[in-house]
């Protein structure tokens, strides 16, 4: 078809007969895998998250991800509830980050397609939602626990307690680097970097590595990172934090400090797409660079206390069906839907209230890194923060590799005040919150 | 008098429509009809803006300024809504007032780019001031419109179908104020600004004051249409009125066309229902921005003049067959 519009010539009438026979075809193709449930019991799923646009990488990897999860629990019959057997379909909703569409992205899912379980990637987006959470009574999660409040009772963080899981990576430092002792940050200036902020202060004064300057906070807006990495390295520091920034500013600060010859220690929350870095940097560079998401073909992920089903087959198939697109969410919104999946057939029913009830049954649960604790009232104002332990990953000949687990809990039972502190000065205690 | 009776059925028959419209919407459409009324009253505002010729790219913001301000108003000093709307409005208008001396001292590009500069300063004031402003998380739990009843209608403002009426009422009266801004002299003035600046000022117009004007008045519209956005949703962040916002507003005025009142307001409706019905309900969640793109690409195109030139031309053709009709009766 394409060689005979070639040959003939290109026409305003063809080109737009092409497109609208493009269109039509895709829309067709989309249609598809919905049909397919059409004769059984199906639960839904709500995945409202950003799937485009600048903040799409920590929504899109998920929903990949949630697609083979259902894949394969569909294959082994599905959620078994007190009525029978369910399938499970996921709905997803581009909020793309803008709370107006997160509102009425939720009042579809929750009104229209009727779904039970609604997971986001929260921020900016979950005051939107939460006014139809709150009237509606649907059960959410978040990946951002500062959006817990008192009175986001029908919110979960069962996942990710960003950036409290931060405090691991210091720790691990400390303990396997003790001459490293000076330290620089810099982190964009937003909900998710602010917090981080806090939470890293908070470790390196714990692990006794002291600030050479304040956290250098950057505008969202930026693009030229060579002013930012240039003030950095003027003190010299040992330690260069990365804070938790989106991978649009982890690459380019990591191509900086390369071409301005640093040669020190790195850490950072996340290095999603790191292979990208690598090439833009070398494999020595980045050896040794701390972050806290693992590859899921990480060995370590096959032990016992690990609540994931054959984590390495799914980091195989995500990247085949995804080359390179795998991400700190990849499995984050999968392993949410493992809880919610135990809680719902530990339930016998799928209903929001019943699924919450059954999850939070003896204040614990089993979160993807081992047994873990509802918790969170101290810093959120409502346990509804799912805390264990978190892997501390580090890059090693160029390969992301788990080097132990680190218990969040116990560190904040030791130095709970300090983060207290550090979260109150920067204005992120829940009370706090405007 | 056929103009006469197209008035006194037309405009009953839309009102009828309008207010019958969201039942034959789903939830969600319903939330995307609040939000696009409130879009109509925008860029209504920015055309408003542009009859004197200048085109802002701090348009946005303003409403976020009436968006803040609104809040602001609610959350800190108690004021009932519907007032600390009024005044959010007002307050848009009052910093456009103190823009216009800086930025009125440029024209055309140099307007453009300063509104921007204008805009972001505004938005990093938003961002650094955490008290009041919250910072880049911003303001959260704003009041909502408080629930009404009126007997024949309970007015739930949760719901999208009573503050689809309220918005509904609110951007029409705006209209309505800025169609006969447009008409009387004054509207006229604006026009001879665009055109003819050198001739007015001859005639011994002020143009910059004329200028000032307009940008104030639309800055006003705007400014509510934030505060109207702000108690629906209940949150504003300074990424909620970013430089991505103000290029959907700036490509409704340019797909719709900015020669006639309507023209804008077209852009706005076709265009969002194309984004967030359409394209949502073909399953194309994904490739939204690549289609949106593609077709926006195709309308400048093929319709360089706007989607308002396609509304003229059906007029004149119908006005040339209700000419020639008279024609022949008369022959």
């Amino acid at each position: 078809m394409l060689t005979t519009i070639l040959k003939n010539g290109l026409t305003r009438r063809k080109l737009l007969g092409a497109t609208a026979a493009a269109v039509g075809s895709a829309a067709t193709a989309s249609l598809l895998p919905k049909a397919a449930f059409a004769a059984g019991k199906v639960i839904k799923i709500g995945f409202l998250a950003p799937l485009t646009g600048p903040v799409s990488a920590w929504g899109k990897p998920g929903l990949d991800g949630c697609q083979i999860w259902a894949e394969w629990v569909n294959a082994a019959g599905g959620i078994k509830l007190a009525d029978g057997n369910h399938m499970v379909e996921f709905i997803g909703y581009d909020n793309e980050y803008d709370p107006a569409k997160a509102r009425t992205g939720a009042t579809k899912l929750v009104r229209e397609d009727e779904v039970k379980f609604i997971m986001m990637l929260g921020g900016d987006t979950w005051p939107g939602a939460q006014p139809v959470a709150d009237t509606t009574g649907m059960l959410f999660s978040t990946l951002l626990p500062s959006d817990l409040s008192p009175d986001t009772t029908t919110l979960l963080a069962p996942a990710e307690v960003h950036p409290i899981y931060n405090v691991t990576g210091v720790e691990w430092l400390a303990e396997n680097k003790p001459d490293l002792k000076t330290a620089v940050m810099c982190a964009q200036d937003d909900a998710l970097g602010l917090p981080s902020v806090a939470t890293y202060l908070a470790a390196f004064e714990a692990a006794g590595i002291e600030m050479q300057d304040a956290p250098l906070l950057f505008d969202p807006a930026t693009t030229d990172f060579a002013p930012v990495v240039t003030k950095m390295l003027s003190t010299n520091p040992q330690i260069v934090c990365l804070d938790t920034a989106y991978s649009d500013y982890v690459h380019p600060i990591c191509e900086q400090l390369f071409q301005q010859g640093y040669k020190g220690q790195i850490i950072s929350c996340t290095a999603d797409f790191y292979e990208q870095i690598l090439e833009k940097t070398s494999v020595e560079f980045m050896e040794g660079f701390i972050f806290q998401f693992p590859d899921f073909d990480d060995p370590a992920l096959n032990a016992d206390f690990i609540n994931f089903q054959e984590p390495n087959r799914f980091y195989e198939e995500y990247s085949k069906r995804h080359p390179g697109e795998w991400g700190a969410v990849s499995w984050e919104y999968a392993s949410i839907m493992d809880l919610w999946r135990a809680a719902a057939e530990k339930a016998g029913s799928a209903e929001p209230d019943a699924v919450l009830a059954a999850m939070k049954e003896g204040g614990k649960g089993k979160h993807i890194f081992g047994d873990a604790e509802w918790w969170g009232k101290d810093l959120f104002g409502i346990d509804n923060a799912l805390v264990g332990n978190w892997p501390v990953v580090v890059i090693e000949s160029g390969k992301a590799r788990i080097k132990g687990f680190k218990s969040i809990p116990e560190w904040y039972a030791k130095h709970g005040d300090l983060m207290k502190k550090h979260m109150a000065a920067y204005g992120q205690m829940w009370n706090q919150r405007t | 008098m056929r103009n006469r009776a197209l008035h006194i059925i037309g405009w009953p028959a839309l009102a009828a429509a309008l207010i019958a419209l969201p039942y034959g919407l789903s939830f969600s459409q319903q939330e995307v009809l609040v939000f696009l009324t409130i879009n109509v009253l925008l860029v209504a505002s920015y055309r408003l803006l542009t009859l004197t010729g200048e085109w802002s790219l701090g348009h946005v913001v303003i409403m976020g300024v009436g968006a803040y301000a609104s809040a602001l108003y609610t959350k800190e000093l108690g004021i009932y809504v519907p007032i600390s709307m009024i005044l959010g409005a007002c307050t848009a208008a009052l910093v456009a007032m103190l823009l216009s001396f800086p930025l009125f001292r440029m024209k055309g590009f140099y307007f453009l780019i300063g509104s921007f500069a204008a805009g972001e300063i505004i938005r990093l004031l938003w961002k650094r001031f955490r008290d009041p402003f919250g910072g880049p998380k911003g303001i959260k739990k704003i009041d909502p419109m408080p629930d009404f009843d009126i007997g024949i209608y309970s007015f739930d403002f949760f719901e999208p179908i009573s503050y689809y009426y309220l918005a509904l009422v609110v951007v029409g009266i705006c209209l309505w104020i800025m169609w006969r801004i447009e008409r009387s002299p004054v509207g006229l003035t604006f026009h001879a600004v665009h055109w003819q600046d050198k001739l007015a000022e001859a005639a011994g117009v002020n143009v910059r004051a004329y200028r000032t004007l307009a940008f104030v008045i639309a800055s006003g519209f705007a400014g509510l249409s934030g505060a109207l956005l702000a108690h629906y949703i209940g949150t504003v962040n300074p990424n909620s009125f970013d430089i991505e916002m103000m290029v959907f507003v700036l490509t409704w005025a340019i797909v719709g066309g900015t020669a006639t009142f309507y023209g804008p307001i077209i852009g706005a409706i076709v265009l969002t229902i194309l984004n967030e019905v359409v394209l949502r309900e073909m399953g194309f969640e994904q490739m939204r921005p690549l289609i949106y793109g593609l077709l926006l690409i195709c309308s400048v195109l093929f319709l360089p003049k706007g989607l308002e030139s396609v509304v003229q031309k059906v007029l004149a053709r119908r006005n040339g067959s209700g000419a020639a009709a008279a024609g022949e009766e008369q022959a």
